[in-house]
């Protein structure tokens, strides 16, 4: 940060996105105001905000729960989605017998399997978990393939000339090569696991999540309820998108800088 | 009494298939001596290449380094290609030691020489930088730092400059010269510049195509060190000749296409 002008795109990058912001919130309250939409139709922003001020503790703590069923599910996703990825890499006869299982997967609806998952493990945590968890299962795989298969022919010829075992050829140069795609897949997710913790709640909604939350309101046709529940879920969906590239900023940071980053493992110092 | 050779390949054959990539091959390096190969495509230089460097099986014959027989062995010379093949994610300094990496981790004493070495050489100042930050020249010498670091007597060189502009290319060959009189390594450096291939070299291995072999060995006798100026000498003029005439009437251009391992 001793560069003025990177001080100067850092403020931009917050600036652009609460213009963006201002002005969505500042046309709607106009068009409300200005149509006279019924309250019941369509709340403006000060109803909502009144909403959330009034109902502001169980919002919170819905917010929590979905949150913690996002990130259980998606860490739970992508860590499986890894594993697999990495298995049909090494064996040719597992990548030919998973891969028809994995579009199986994807070609059912996650909302047709909620209802059985519900059945199966009952409306605790866990069936939201394996929802949440299916979202990114498949990008996570299908990216980390890609990675894997992309590393240069010669680089792993270059490795080898030098004496390099197996594992550590994996741990030096596969790995590190599927950090890229792996959080293109994560990125592109987030917002979707998100979608996928709102439909479990629908199916099973004693955890008392936002998605419950907004169910019982659109049930009782109380409108600003429901957009307070919208205003939280697009606060999460931001949260959780914004979560990924934090890790992503801390792991990848020959994407982000020309140097090491000075309190980093690889930073050489006299 | 002739010197030892460092580096010797005896009877060194590879076929894939109904095709001789490289013909029945011998050649022996003196320590310390710094040998060019040039050929057109399917001449079989990159197939000794790989043979020499372990990564590929021959179908006869050894290689020997310091007597001993070392083929089908990776892990005995310093190898680098084209591609500088630095690996994104690490910083400079990273891959210099890369091979201590590999091996279990680099300890401060390697990272130490590493430093050491990217000092020496000119890149002291981009010690934390990621390749992405550096210019093809500078990701080259990287490349060949790394290569130095692993302590290899001999290192093989393919055709390391030839993705690089002419001018960076010139003052390249220059910087390489004046590394290897420095670190006293054998050096098989393969090419299809002959100018490079003569400018750089003690002896030019002429190698022709179908089947894949060593066709002719040239001695350079220009003293040491070379001056740019010695490209345009009548003796380095008159064994620029002597080398394309051999390719030439060797190599008919029909048959160029067919070469699959070149």
């Amino acid at each position: 940060m001793h560069d003025p002008t990177e001080n100067r795109s850092v403020l931009l990058k917050i600036f652009y996105p609460v213009v963006a912001l201002v002005l969505v919130v500042v046309a709607w309250a106009f068009l409300v105001w200005f149509y006279e939409v019924p309250r019941y139709v369509m709340p403006s922003p000060s109803d909502v905000a009144t909403h959330i001020s009034e109902d502001w503790q169980t919002l919170v703590k819905g917010f929590g729960v979905t949150f913690l069923e996002f990130l259980l599910g998606f860490t739970l996703g992508a860590g499986t989605g890894f594993v697999f990825a990495v298995l049909m890499d090494m064996s040719r006869t597992v990548r030919g017998i998973l891969y028809p299982i994995l579009i199986l997967s994807q070609a059912i609806p996650i909302i047709a399997i909620s209802a059985a998952l519900t059945i199966w493990l009952g409306f605790g945590l866990a069936p939201k978990l394996v929802i949440v968890a299916l979202v990114v299962f498949f990008p996570v795989v299908v990216n980390v393939l890609d990675g894997l298969a992309s590393v240069d022919k010669d680089v792993l010829n270059l490795v080898r000339s030098m004496g390099a075992s197996k594992f550590s050829t994996f741990r030096h140069v596969k790995l590190p090569a599927t950090y890229s795609p792996l959080f293109s897949a994560l990125k592109l997710s987030a917002t979707f696991s998100v979608t996928g913790a709102v439909i479990a709640e629908w199916t099973a909604s004693t955890s008392g999540g936002i998605g419950a939350y907004l169910l019982q309101a659109n049930s009782r046709l109380n409108t600003a309820g429901t957009f307070s529940a919208i205003t939280f879920l697009a606060a999460l969906g931001i949260v959780s998108f914004l979560l990924v590239v934090a890790v992503e900023y801390l792991l990848t940071p020959w994407k982000s800088g020309h140097k090491a980053r000075r309190w980093s493992r690889s930073y050489w110092q006299e | 009494m002739e010197q030892a050779p460092k580096l010797a390949l005896k009877g060194l054959s590879r076929t894939f298939g109904d095709l001789t990539a490289l013909s029945s091959t011998e050649l022996a390096v003196k320590p310390g001596e710094f040998i060019s190969v040039v050929g057109p495509s399917g001449c079989g230089k990159s197939t000794m290449f790989n043979i020499i460097a372990g990564v590929l099986q021959p179908s006869t014959g050894k290689v020997l380094i310091d007597g001993k027989d070392v083929t089908n062995q990776s892990g005995h010379v310093g190898y680098m290609l084209q591609k500088d093949l630095l690996l994104p994610w690490r910083t400079v300094l990273d891959n210099i030691v890369l091979g201590a990496v590999l091996k279990g981790g680099a300890s401060r004493a390697e990272r130490d020489e590493g430093v050491a070495l990217a000092r020496r050489y000119g890149l002291g100042d981009f010690i934390n930088h990621y390749p992405a930050a550096l210019s093809g020249g500078m990701r080259q010498r990287v490349a060949l730092m790394r290569t130095l670091a692993m302590h290899h007597d001999v290192m093989l060189l393919d055709e390391p400059f030839g993705a690089l502009d002419s001018q960076t290319r010139l003052s390249m060959q220059q910087w390489l010269l004046s590394v290897w009189e420095k670190e006293k390594r054998t050096i098989v450096f393969v090419t299809h510049d002959i100018d490079e291939a003569i400018f750089l070299a003690d002896r030019v291995v002429v190698m022709t195509p179908r089947p894949g072999r060593i066709h002719e060995i040239i001695d350079v006798p220009i003293e040491r060190p070379r001056p740019v100026s010695s490209l345009t000498r009548p003796e380095f003029v008159a064994l620029k000749q002597r080398i394309l005439g051999t390719i030439y009437n060797n190599a008919s251009p029909a048959n160029e296409e067919a070469a699959p391992h070149a």
